[in-house]
Parts: C-alpha cells; sequence; structure tokens
C-alpha cells in the first residue's frame, strides 16, 4: 500500500520539467536484453548477467532499467524465490551515491527513480515470500541513508514477514520438494495431523499382481480408523471419494478418502443442568473406568458425510491406482475389505478415468483374484 | 468495622450465640448424640459357649463425616478423637506388639523367621473371629499391628492384603464355606493377595475393565483375563465381571490350572475359583477399600524408615566443625517430616476410630483421603529428606525411594483416588444441592432465587465466610485460632461444592483438574480436624509430649489452612486464572503433535 501512496504522489511530478528525464526511462526501456541470449535459465547464468553489467561500465548506466528488467526476468530463470539474487540486484545500486546529504534531498525524495526502483524490488520479495536478510539493511543503508524510502519499506518488511512466516500450524521446509512422492507424503502427513497416531506407508502397486498402473501409494490410516473399517456393516458398500486438493505453498496434491457408514450420534436428551444424575463412582481400590462402551459416534474421524476409514494420494490418481490401494489396504490389517464392496465416485477424474459405475468392475476383479 | 458486621448481621438464632460469645451456659442442643449410650453387641458361639466372641462397643450410626465437610456440615462430636480399646485390650495389643517387635525390628532376621513370628502371634489370622482361633482385631489394632510389620515392606504388603482378603472371604462366603476353607488360609503358608486392576485398553471399543467369570456345565466358575499382579504365590482374591457388567469377586487357590505369570501380569485361562456369592459391589467397595488405609500405614512408616535413615546419617557428621544436626535446614527438613508422619498417623487412627466405633459405619472416603495425603506429602518430603545424605547413600536411598513410588501407585494412583474423593463428595452433595444447582444454571427462570443467593453467599464472595461451626469449643481453648482455621476450611467447601457443581453440571465428572483440587482439599480438612482432635485430646488428658502435639497440630494447621484457601480459591478463579486451562492446551498440543511445542533458543527466522 505504501508503495502505491508513494507512486500517486510521484506520478503529477513526472510531468513536470524537472522530472521529464525520467520519463523516458519507463520500465520499456532496455533495449537490450542481456536476459534473452542466455541458453540455461538458471541461477548461475542470472547472477552471471548481473555481475557482466557491473564490469561492463564503471557508472553502470541504466541501471535502474536493468533492475527492472531483471526483475521481469526472475520467474524465468527460477530465481524468484531466491534471495541471493535480489541482493545481487540490490548491489547493482551505487554505494553513497544516493544518501542524502541534508534535511531537503532527505525530506523531498532524493533519486526518487532509484528509490522507486528498489522499493519495486523488495515489492516483488515480498509477493514471492522471499524474507531479506539482516546483510540486505546493510546493503540497502549503504544505498540509500538510514532515511530513504526502501529502508522504511525492508523495516516493514521485516516486522511482518517473519510473523507471517511460520504461523501455518503445518510446517513445511523453505524448499519445497521436487519430487512427486515426497510432495504426497508431505500432503497425507498434513492431512491426517488429526489423529496423531496414524500410521503413513508407501506402498507400491507392484505388490498387486493384477494391477495395470505400476505407481506409488502413500496411504494414511491410524488404528482407530483401522478399528472404525472393521466394524463396518459388510452389507453397506464403501466409498471412494475424490479427487480433493490439498496445496502445499503453490503447489497442489491430489488425494482420495475411504468413506464408510457413521455410527448413530450421541443421545443429547441429557439434561445437563440436574446434577442429581452424578454417577457414583465405584469404591473398589483400582477399578477404574466402564465394563462396556457406547457403540456412538466419538472419534475425530466420524464426521458428518461419513466416517473417513483411510487417505491416499497415489501416483497416478487413476482408478485402477486407486483399486491397488483396497486391495494393499485389505492386505494390511484390513481383512474385510476381501467382502466388503468399494463403490468409486470420483467426483472429477483425471482424464484417464472415466466415469463409470464401479461396482461390477470391483466384482469381476474379485473374480480375477478368485479365479487366480 | 467489625463491630458494624456484627451489628449488621442479624445471627439466625441470637440466644445461642449470645450463650456462646459469653459462655455463660455450655448448654449446647446439637450435641446430643455425644451422651447416647454405646451400643455394646456381645457375640456368641452357640455351639461353644465357653469361647466369647469380642465384645464390639459401637456408638448409634452417624451420618458419614467428610461426605458432609462437602456440604459444610461439620459434625463436631468427631473433635474428640476416637478411644476404641479398653484397658485389657489395649494391653493385649501392647504384648503382641513388644512380641512382633523382638523379629521386626532386629535388623538381621531372616524372612522366615519373621513370618514365624507373624504365625505365632496369629497375625494370619488376626481378622478372623475369636472362635475361630483369630485374634478378631479391628481396624485400630490392625493398625498398630501393620506399624510393626511394615518394617519389611513386603511382608507388609502381603499381609495388609491377606487382611483384607479374610474380611471379604468372611462377609463373601457363606458360614459352611468359609469354615471349610478359613484354617488353611489363616495357616500362613500361602496368603491372600488382592487382584483388581488391569491393564490399560489398547484399543478404542476395548472395556476398559475385561475379566470375566462364567459357571460352567459343572457349577464351577471360571476365570478369563488378564490383570496387573505382581505375588506369584498364594490365593487370588480376582475381581471379574459376571453377568455383562455385574462384579463380583472370586478366589482362585493357589497352583489353580490356567494361570500363567509374565513380568507384573496374570493371566488366567478357564481358572477354576470360589465365587463370594454374597458379596456384592457395595460390600466389595467398603471391604476392599480398607486396603487404602493400609497402603497409608505403609507409607508412613515407610517415610518413619527413611527419616530414621537420615537421622543415622546425620548423626555422626560434622561441617565446618559443627555437628550437621546443627543446620537449621537440616532440622526443618526432618522437622517437616515429623508434622506429617504425625497429621498422617493421627488421620489414619482417627479414621479407624470411625470404622470401629460407629454402627454401619461410612468410611470409603476417610479411607481413600488417608492414602492420599501421605502418598502425595510422603514423595515430596521424602525426596527432601533423602537430599540430605545426596549421592553417599545411593542403594539405601534408591530402596526408600523405591519403596515410597511402589507404594504410592499401590493398586491405583493418586489421581484415580482424588476422582474417587471428589465425586464421591460431589454425589453426596447433589443429594441437598441439586435443586439450587439446576436454578443457578437457569438464572433467568429464577430471578428471586438469584438474587436471594447472591445475598447468602456475600460473605464467602469476599472469602469470609461466616464462622458458625464452632469447633473451638469442642476443643482445647488454646487451640482456637488453628480451630478457626479448620472452620474457615469446612465453611468454604460448601460454597466451593456449589461452584464447581453450578459451572460444569453434570458434566462435572469430567472437571478433572478442578476435581483434583477439591479432593486435595477436603483431604486437608479431614487430617487437620484428626491432628487437632488428637492433639486436644492429648493435652486434655496430660499425654506425655502432649505439649509438642499442640505445638505440631496449630503449625499444621496454620501451613494448612494456606494450602486449602489456595486450592479452594483456584477452583473458585476458574480455568484460566488458576492457568489450567493453558497447561492442558499446552499439553494437548504435545500430545497431538508429538514434537517439541517451541523451537531450540538458537533457532532463527532469518539471518
Amino acid at each position: 500500500m505504501a508503495t502505491n501512496i508513494f507512486r500517486s504522489f510521484l506520478r503529477p511530478r513526472i510531468k513536470t520539467s524537472f522530472f521529464k528525464r525520467y520519463e523516458s526511462s519507463e520500465k520499456r526501456v532496455a533495449i537490450h536484453d542481456p536476459f534473452s541470449n542466455k541458453p540455461e535459465k538458471n541461477k548461475e547464468s542470472y547472477l552471471q548477467v548481473i555481475k557482466f553489467f557491473e564490469g561492463r561500465d564503471q557508472r553502470r548506466r541504466g541501471h535502474v532499467e536493468f533492475i527492472y528488467a531483471a526483475l521481469g526476468r526472475m520467474k524465468e530463470f527460477g530465481v524468484n524465490n531466491d534471495l541471493e539474487a535480489y541482493k545481487a540486484l540490490v548491489d547493482v545500486l551505487p554505494k553513497g551515491k544516493l544518501v542524502p546529504t541534508n534535511i531537503f534531498q532527505a525530506e523531498f525524495l532524493h533519486y526518487p527513480k532509484h528509490q522507486q526502483c528498489a522499493v519495486d524490488l523488495l515489492e516483488q520479495m515480498e509477493n514471492n515470500g522471499v524474507m531479506p536478510d539482516i546483510e540486505m539493511e546493510q546493503m540497502l543503508l549503504n544505498t540509500f541513508g538510514r532515511r530513504g524510502i526502501p529502508l522504511r519499506k525492508y523495516w516493514r518488511m521485516m516486522y511482518w514477514m517473519p510473523k507471517f512466516k511460520n504461523l501455518s500450524p503445518w510446517y513445511l521446509p523453505d524448499k519445497m520438494p521436487d519430487d512427486t512422492l515426497e510432495l504426497a507424503k508431505l500432503a497425507i502427513q498434513r492431512i491426517t495431523s488429526v489423529d496423531p497416531d496414524t500410521n503413513i506407508n508407501l506402498w507400491q502397486t507392484e505388490e498387486i499382481e493384477v494391477a495395470l498402473d505400476k505407481t506409488w501409494i502413500v496411504s494414511g490410516q491410524s488404528r482407530i480408523q483401522k478399528l472404525l473399517l472393521a466394524e463396518q456393516p459388510i452389507e453397506e458398500p464403501l466409498v471412494i471419494k475424490g479427487p480433493y486438493y490439498v496445496y502445499l505453498r503453490d503447489q497442489s496434491v491430489t488425494y482420495f478418502t475411504l468413506l464408510g457408514k457413521i455410527r448413530p450420534e450421541p443421545k443429547d436428551d441429557i439434561d445437563w443442568d440436574d446434577v442429581s444424575k452424578i454417577e457414583k463412582p465405584s469404591g473398589i481400590p483400582g477399578f477404574i473406568g466402564k465394563t462396556t462402551l457406547p457403540s456412538i459416534k466419538c472419534t475425530v474421524h466420524e464426521q458428518d458425510d461419513g466416517t473417513i476409514l483411510a487417505i491416499c494420494a497415489t501416483g497416478t490418481s487413476s482408478r485402477d491406482s486407486l483399486l491397488s490401494w483396497i486391495r494393499l489396504l485389505e492386505k494390511h490389517d484390513n481383512p474385510l475389505l476381501a467382502n466388503i464392496p468399494v463403490i468409486f465416485t470420483l467426483l472429477a477424474p483425471p482424464s484417464d478415468v472415466s466415469l463409470q459405475e464401479t461396482q461390477p468392475a470391483l466384482q469381476e476383479e474379485d473374480n480375477i483374484e478368485r479365479a487366480g | 468495622m467489625n463491630i458494624a458486621r456484627k451489628l449488621t448481621t442479624i445471627p439466625y438464632n441470637v440466644r445461642k450465640t449470645f450463650y456462646r460469645k459469653f459462655k455463660i451456659s455450655s448448654i449446647n442442643s446439637d450435641t446430643v448424640e455425644a451422651t447416647q449410650p454405646k451400643v455394646q453387641e456381645e457375640k456368641f458361639d452357640f455351639e461353644d459357649l465357653k469361647v466369647f466372641e469380642r465384645t464390639e462397643r459401637r456408638s448409634a450410626k452417624i451420618d458419614p463425616f467428610m461426605k458432609e465437610v462437602f456440604v459444610s456440615k461439620f459434625n463436631r462430636d468427631l473433635l474428640a478423637y476416637p478411644e476404641i480399646l479398653t484397658k485389657d485390650e489395649d494391653e493385649a495389643l501392647e504384648n503382641r506388639i513388644s512380641f512382633l517387635k523382638k523379629s521386626f525390628s532386629n535388623a538381621n532376621s531372616t524372612k522366615e523367621e519373621r513370618k514365624n513370628t507373624l504365625r505365632r502371634a496369629s497375625m494370619y489370622a488376626a481378622t478372623v473371629n475369636l472362635t475361630k482361633n483369630g485374634l478378631a482385631a479391628n481396624y485400630t489394632e490392625l493398625l498398630r499391628y501393620l506399624e510393626i510389620i511394615g518394617a519389611d515392606l513386603e511382608l507388609g504388603q502381603a499381609i495388609s492384603e491377606h487382611w483384607v482378603g479374610v474380611t471379604a472371604l468372611s462377609q463373601g462366603l457363606s458360614a459352611d464355606d468359609y469354615t471349610d476353607i478359613i484354617d488353611e488360609i489363616v495357616s500362613g503358608d500361602d496368603t491372600i493377595s488382592i487382584c483388581i486392576k488391569e491393564r490399560m485398553s489398547d484399543r478404542l471399543t476395548q472395556p476398559d475393565f475385561r475379566t470375566t467369570a462364567e459357571i460352567d456345565e459343572k457349577g464351577i466358575w471360571r476365570i478369563h483375563g488378564e490383570k496387573i499382579h505382581i505375588n506369584k504365590t498364594g490365593y487370588i482374591l480376582v475381581l471379574a465381571i459376571t453377568d455383562g457388567s455385574k462384579l463380583k469377586a472370586l478366589l482362585v487357590r493357589p497352583g489353580a490350572e490356567g494361570i500363567s505369570y509374565k513380568d507384573n501380569f496374570v493371566t488366567f485361562s478357564n481358572t477354576p475359583a470360589l465365587e463370594l456369592n454374597m458379596a456384592n459391589e457395595a460390600i466389595l467397595s467398603q471391604t476392599l477399600g480398607t486396603n487404602r488405609l493400609h497402603t497409608a500405614t505403609l507409607c508412613r512408616t515407610s517415610l518413619q524408615q527413611a527419616t530414621q535413615a537420615c537421622l543415622e546419617y546425620i548423626r555422626p557428621r560434622f561441617i565446618n566443625g559443627k555437628p550437621l544436626s546443627e543446620l537449621s535446614t537440616i532440622r526443618s527438613t526432618i522437622g517437616e517430616a515429623i508434622l506429617y508422619i504425625y497429621a498422617s498417623e493421627s488421620a489414619e487412627y482417627f479414621t479407624a476410630g470411625l470404622l470401629d466405633g460407629f454402627m454401619d459405619p461410612d468410611a470409603e472416603l476417610e479411607m481413600a483421603m488417608c492414602r492420599n495425603f501421605i502418598s502425595h506429602h510422603g514423595q515430596r518430603v521424602l525426596l527432601k529428606l533423602l537430599a540430605i545424605p545426596g549421592v553417599e547413600k545411593q542403594k539405601d536411598c534408591l530402596r526408600l525411594l523405591e519403596n515410597m513410588r511402589s507404594l504410592t501407585l499401590r493398586g491405583e494412583n493418586v489421581e484415580e483416588v482424588n476422582m474417587f474423593i471428589a465425586l464421591h463428595g460431589a454425589h453426596h452433595a447433589t443429594k441437598s444441592m441439586a435443586e439450587e444447582i439446576k436454578k443457578i444454571r437457569n438464572p433467568f427462570f429464577n430471578p428471586t432465587f438469584v438474587f436471594k443467593k447472591m445475598i447468602t453467599n456475600r460473605h464467602q464472595d469476599k472469602d469470609d465466610p461466616k464462622l458458625d461451626l464452632y469447633l473451638s469449643e469442642h476443643l482445647h481453648p488454646s487451640l482456637k485460632p488453628p480451630s478457626e482455621s479448620l472452620e474457615y476450611c469446612v465453611k468454604r467447601m460448601r460454597f466451593v461444592t456449589e461452584i464447581i457443581m453450578s459451572r460444569h453440571g453434570l458434566e462435572v465428572a469430567s472437571a478433572y483438574t478442578e476435581l483434583n483440587r477439591l479432593a486435595e482439599a477436603a483431604t486437608e480438612i479431614l487430617v487437620c480436624t484428626a491432628v487437632l482432635a488428637r492433639a486436644s485430646r492429648s493435652y486434655c488428658i496430660g499425654l506425655r509430649n502432649a505439649a509438642n502435639e499442640m505445638k505440631l497440630a496449630a503449625c499444621y494447621v496454620e501451613m494448612t489452612k494456606n494450602r486449602v484457601k489456595t486450592l479452594l480459591s483456584e477452583i473458585i478463579d476458574g480455568e484460566y486464572l488458576n492457568l489450567d486451562h493453558f497447561r492442558v492446551q499446552f499439553g494437548r498440543k504435545y500430545l497431538d503433535t508429538n514434537e517439541s511445542l517451541t523451537e531450540k533458543p538458537t533457532a532463527r527466522v532469518f539471518w
């Protein structure tokens, strides 16, 4: 917001003759784009270009335009999340020259274009979630002095960004893994964190002979879920729902849930004000708890739309891989799945999955297995 | 200000208060029960008229003492410390004790010698009737015996369970069955051990209590299940479920089929057992509950041993050229231990007096309180005591520590007993308070009541309850200040019980942290009562060292008043001010996430 105010404050002045010379230096100026002819677009070549620019001319003419151009190319080079690249760009700005030396300079925007450029750079960092460090403050101080607008921007960023950085209760590493399997593990861990007793398994569909898709499956199931699954009525089919999406930073993972029937809701006709019904505890030393348990909805896995019995993410998200998942669940301590039908209700199936009534297909599979 | 308050509040009975204030008369119509004649029960065995059963002298039935304290009612007659034994009984008791002492105070005597001493003193038959060659010992006597036997913790634990088991058999078995089995049991070859606690359930739908007993086609009861059990020999008194949810005690003979031991667990599979058919749950809870009283005595004995061990360490040692015993910190630690030993001893014999001195006694709460009191303070004080020898006497210290730990966790832990105490108290309080609580929880339906309640509770709100129990009248006059402290604690109990129940309603049973405090406060009240009553009695009858007792009592009560005050005001403050909410949240987060709640102090967000 501060940047916008600053811009609107700056814009009418550009039309005055004093600032006329900056008009031509809007972002469109970079005629020669040193970034375009780099065959390899990576961090190393990006920093190389910056280094080349710094060494090319002692006066570093056109450095503001260069920084704008470099900022625009960051994503292309994959350095938009890289603090080192931003620091290299700040380093392009001359040191000492732009520091105001009297109160008028300090008050009336000394080198406004440069200051704006640095603010834009910081803004881009903020948008990409890159937190500056103490060295960057020193660089900015050396460039603009402690009264510069970029410094104010920096200090504001350093007030808020650390506060936001670890706000999410689900920790993610700074550098997200590129491997989808690792991402899937992170996603399933995040989802199953509701029950700390959850066991996350990595299975390969190769374990199932009839599996067509050879891929991995990350499956999450807790002990309570196993128990809930074992107690599902055999006549009622289970349902696989999905795909759902969970976002880990800017990447999404597709997952599926295995839903079962819910147990009856606890009766809510107790008069909580009537304390005369307080149960008298047993006086037998060492005797605690109850001899029987009510079979009512009481776990976190029992939601309104069904009991979540397991969740998974597979390498292909295909129906066949899900089928393998069911077979693998059955193999790993869920014997009830051998007898209970499972229905697939894929809400928005991936392209390789056709939406159809899957119940017969499953039965076919069963037949195949039995025949085998 | 006090004068103004006295003038503005009109007491409910001006005449009575006037008398009390100016001591014109000692007429006290409330305590007429004290002068009631005692019921003497002389039991005869009509088959053999030469042997008489022991004469029991019991007063008329009274309301349960501590349960009534939860509604701020106090039976002042009990401030006369119970005197159970007659001269003859006391002499016989002392004789037996001196006989036991010879063996148990001798560090060189072996376990077998001690067992023989117990046999010769008929200790294994202590609770059996005189007509069946027993001693017909009452609770007070059993405590005296146990204090001596407790010097050997293993034997102490075994015999206390044996006594409880034998009592359970006498109540649960038919006369014929009992006669058949009792001679074998009291021989001392095999003692009875009690087996109630089970392994924690590791499945969601598994019941907490799983041992079952079924009757087979031959009419024999068969037990299936697993229990926590340490003693691997002798009879086992097992608690099991029959017919779905009914609890039943069964006696398993030594070496019965289907028993297997592993670590601390015993597994029964199709084990034949003798049913205690006449012992229902109420009888069982009363009988087995006495084990708690015995645990308290054993704990106290253990603490006493630790104190003794410390003394032996301190005596011959010096620091800075002075005896170590001159250090005031060491003296104060020993003094604290003495204080708690005295308090616990008072409470135990007070409770035993309740059990022995009245018809149909209801003292399960008091027994549980005795157990928790010394378990709670014993551990803390023991750690302080053992800090004196430090690591010099590692082996002895570890043994003492382990003894106390095993006693504290004997059969159950402190929290479980506290829940029992608080819920029992709350349950009793609801008999008179349920209607009020309902009205307090629905203030808009009962506006007049709420205003009246506000006015009635105005002193309580200011933490200045009106002391109208006049407990000091039943104690020696020099105990007036401590008796007023006790009175303050008692008067606060009803208010706090009311608050806790009106705050949680029926869910009070799951307000664990608050119930814990309530139980602890009630426990301290029992102990204060016992301490004051004992000291007052001693001083009044001119017992040796009675002056010390008076000082111990006054010191203990003053010390405890603040603790009770804090405990009760923490309940009144609620979970946010007493920080329970936060503690619970931290614990919950840690349990939920399986990882540390904080980062290391060297961690940084940016560099």
